[in-house]
């Protein structure tokens, strides 16, 4: 620079330059803004049309009754497709959480970097499986030659699961500083011990958030249900290992394949009782992960 | 840190890898203002011997004067030791640099004061006194060898020389072998009262310069402290059962 | 170290003393037991060479400090003494490292048990998030020790200087102390199991200078029942601290990165006359 800045000079921009900076600053941010309008808007769009069409729906006897099991019969609810829903990611959950905690814990805890990454990487492609394929598998190893149950759906939704839970609660224990880890081994603390004693419960939060999460996604699974639990009857059951059970995602797809108004109507009303359960779950679950981290970050 | 041909801002040259550059220089500059408070005492020394030699009462009077100005010099490396002390924690070496500072400064002082007490002497003998030539002669030998071994104790220091500073102690010795000859030649002055009274002073003037003489042979204790890190007294009979340094 | 020399030549004038030998330890002023006795240790973590060649013994209730510039391997000869550098990967041990004449390596030592024994105060304070009065108990209430837990408590909080600021909050999160008080609470927490050694990890870093001094304060009366071992990047503290000092340094000669063992001494000797140059020229900041 042959001409020395002077910095007492007034803080004017030179030329006409700022003129043409300000436009394309402020034609950037619109086309940004509007994209993220958009994004905001189609959910809003969902949310709103299922919404205004179930609403009509949405009563304590919709709740609470079985549907009447005549086609095109207006009354009648989908209480049996809840309990059915509940139960089938229940028994999911149940084998899916402990799979989960224990592989995230072997992968922070105990493994070494070499044994780790063809783990993580198994349970990145688990992830990714489209849940037609994995619906099919478990088809070919408990329905085939048996009948549907629920319990085969709830399989199924349990491979979808662990890839999840294990994601997230690897994430949660990695946060838990190493130091507590160091403090307790100083204390001549075992390292299991340390584990269960001062990480998980550390971890604690995040581990539900992310069980949450997982339910919420499982929840709406519908290919699993198509293939292993569509066949059912009209009343509420609990008999989860003995037959299939009515579950909401299939009462959507069969309710909307029908030519009866009323059963279209049925479905909206299912299709929103299932938006308003998975909105509700990840709201609850983000919420319960600031706190958490917030809570680990406090030092 | 410091790379090697870096200056600070005032040009003196900064050791390579120093990380402390500023307090090393303040410490150095300390020391070259203590030893310059031996170079004030020179001064002082060869005036006050001048006016000895040749009965000079207003050189004499300039001497007890300036004296002032190395109890300047004492009160401002003191200060300046202190502000070290406060604020640079100097350990090792460098404490032991400025624990021998503060013992050096003390010795300057109390040369200067001899100087005066020497100088306060001349008047008192009267105008054209009664003076035996060869007491005169022993004093200005004294004076010399004095002087010099002042002179070699600021180059020890400076050099951190510890066979230079345990050579002042021989030199010590041989101030001390005149002054007992000057103490005979004085008690054999003669029956005349004026000249006794004359050759009692040159006594005390002797005394003097002596003492001048053992606060550099203390000098030099402490320039080996510094340089061994222990404290032995220089006494005739000193046999340094010490390192000469550190393992490098 | 001092050698005795040969009386004057004839002249009178003494003859300069020859440069003394000295080893890299030098006694302690008092004698006192042994508590860990090091033997040419060296750690290598995998290929590396980390430390080597130290050798040197710690005393009973003393405070011993190791200083030196980063990366000399003080953090890694501590680690070493409680085997907290079991998990680091292609950790190895050359040499011996003795706990009251039992090696610390040997075949069939529990590292659980070493730890038992040998406590450790990490740099930043980490207590569990849990109750102050959790964090204490519950290492003891894991080891068996579950009799007499709040007196075990109080003990351990008095100890550390911290039982008056806690003692009506002890339910309360650990997490809500200061920097200085969590610290004092891991010492609690180290103490409540009543070990035989204390290593701290550069224990007053994180911490201001007021929660420094009363850490330091509450050494002087740690080491009347425990051993302890600090390792520091604070000169000064080890001056303040400490009776014996260790000086590491790297060694970079043959293309090699090693910690290695400078001078270890009385602390005093160490800060007013150190016997190698090396040590004189860190101390006084010559180098660094």
């Amino acid at each position: 620079m042959s001409v020395p800045l002077d910095p007492a000079r007034p803080l004017t921009a030179t030329g006409g330059n700022l003129r043409r900076r300000r436009r394309v600053d402020q034609t950037v941010r619109g086309i940004a803004t509007l994209a993220a309008l958009v994004a905001v808007a189609i959910l809003v769009i969902v949310i709103v049309t299922v919404a205004s069409n179930g609403a009509s729906q949405l009563s304590i006897s919709f709740l609470t009754k079985d549907p009447t099991g005549v086609l095109g019969a207006a009354g009648g609810g989908i209480a049996s497709a809840i309990v059915g829903s509940a139960m089938i990611v229940a028994v999911a959950t149940a084998m899916a959480l402990p799979l989960g905690v224990l592989i995230a814990i072997y992968l922070t805890e105990f493994s070494k970097p070499r044994t780790a990454r063809p783990i993580r990487l198994a349970l990145d492609l688990l992830n990714g499986l489209p849940s037609i394929v994995i619906a099919v598998f478990v088809f070919g190893l408990l329905v085939e030659g048996h009948q549907q149950t629920g319990f085969a759906a709830s399989f199924a939704l349990a491979i979808i699961m662990v890839p999840l839970i294990a994601r997230t609660t690897q994430e949660m224990l990695r946060l838990v500083p190493q130091e507590l880890r160091d403090a307790s081994h100083a204390l001549g603390i075992s390292r299991w011990r340390t584990i269960v004693g001062i990480v998980l419960p550390s971890a604690l939060g995040g581990i539900l958030t992310g069980m949450v999460l997982a339910v919420a996604r499982a929840a709406g699974e519908t290919a699993p249900m198509l293939l292993l639990s569509s066949i059912f009857g009209v009343g509420t059951t609990i008999n989860i290992f003995g037959t299939a059970l009515p579950n909401i995602p299939y009462i959507i797809f069969s309710d909307s394949e029908s030519g009866f108004p009323s059963d279209h109507a049925r479905a909206w009303g299912a299709a929103l009782v299932l938006i308003a359960f998975i909105l509700v779950g990840n709201l609850t679950a983000r919420a319960m992960l600031a706190r958490q981290r917030r809570r680990i970050m406090s030092r | 840190m410091s790379t090697a041909n870096e200056n600070t801002a005032d040009g003196t040259p900064v050791e390579a890898g120093d990380l402390r550059p500023h307090f090393h220089q303040e410490l150095a500059a300390l020391e070259v203002q203590a030893l310059g408070g031996l170079d004030l005492v020179l001064e002082q020394l060869d005036r006050t011997l001048e006016a000895l030699a040749h009965q000079d009462v207003s050189l004499a009077r300039m001497v007890i004067a300036d004296d002032d100005r190395i109890d300047g010099r004492y009160l401002e490396i003191h200060q300046g030791i202190l502000s070290l002390l406060a604020r640079q924690t100097p350990v090792a070496g460098d404490l032991r640099l400025v624990a021998s500072l503060l013992h050096l400064i003390m010795h300057v002082e109390r040369m200067g004061d001899q100087c005066v007490n020497i100088a306060k002497l001349i008047p008192l003998s009267g105008h054209e006194p009664p003076v035996r030539r060869d007491v005169l002669e022993l004093l200005g030998t004294m004076g010399s060898l004095t002087r010099a071994e002042v002179a070699h104790c600021k180059v020890a220091f400076q050099e951190r020389d510890l066979p230079a500073a345990i050579d002042l102690i021989r030199q010590d010795g041989e101030i001390n072998t005149l002054n007992r000859e000057i103490f005979k030649a004085a008690l054999a002055a003669g029956e005349d009262p004026d000249t006794r009274e004359w050759a009692t002073y040159m006594v005390l003037v002797a005394r003097a310069i002596e003492r001048i003489a053992d606060n550099a042979v203390d000098i030099g204790e402490q320039v080996a402290f510094v340089v061994t890190g222990l404290f032995q007294e220089f006494s005739d009979t000193y046999r340094p059962a010490i390192r000469t340094g550190m393992q490098a | 170290m001092d050698t005795s020399q040969p009386e004057a030549d004839a002249s009178g004038a003494p003859p300069l003393a020859p440069l003394a030998i000295t080893t890299r330890e030098g006694p302690p002023t008092t004698a006192t037991e042994v508590v860990f006795e090091l033997r040419d240790l060296g750690v290598y973590y995998g290929r590396t060479l980390a430390v080597d060649g130290v050798s040197m013994k710690v005393y009973k209730n003393v405070i011993t400090a190791m200083i030196g510039p980063s990366g000399c391997g003080k953090s890694t000869v501590v680690r070493t003494l409680n085997r907290m550098n079991d998990s680091v990967p292609g950790f190895r041990v050359t040499g011996e490292a003795l706990y009251h004449d039992n090696d610390i390596y040997g075949p069939g030592v529990d590292p659980v048990e070493v730890r038992r024994r040998i406590g450790m105060v990490f740099q930043r304070p980490n207590p569990f998030p849990k109750s102050i009065y959790d964090n204490v108990a519950w290492a003891p209430r894991i080891l068996g020790m579950k009799s007499g837990l709040d007196e075990r408590v109080e003990k351990a909080l008095r100890g550390a200087a911290l039982w008056d600021e806690v003692k009506d909050r002890l339910k309360g999160s650990a997490l809500g102390l200061s920097g200085g008080q969590q610290q004092r609470l891991c010492i609690a927490r180290s103490i409540a199991i009543e070990p035989d050694v204390l290593l701290l990890d550069e224990p007053c870093s994180a911490l201001d200078p007021i929660a420094t001094a009363s850490v330091e304060e509450l050494m002087q009366d740690l080491k009347r029942t425990y051993t302890l071992v600090i390792v520091t990047h604070n000169m000064q503290q080890a001056a303040r601290v400490a009776e014996r000092t260790a000086f590491f340094s790297l060694d970079v000669s043959n293309g090699r990165r090693a910690g290695v063992l400078i001078e270890y001494d009385d602390t005093e000797k160490l800060f007013t006359r150190p016997n190698d140059k090396r040590t004189e020229d860190y101390v006084t900041g010559r180098f660094g």
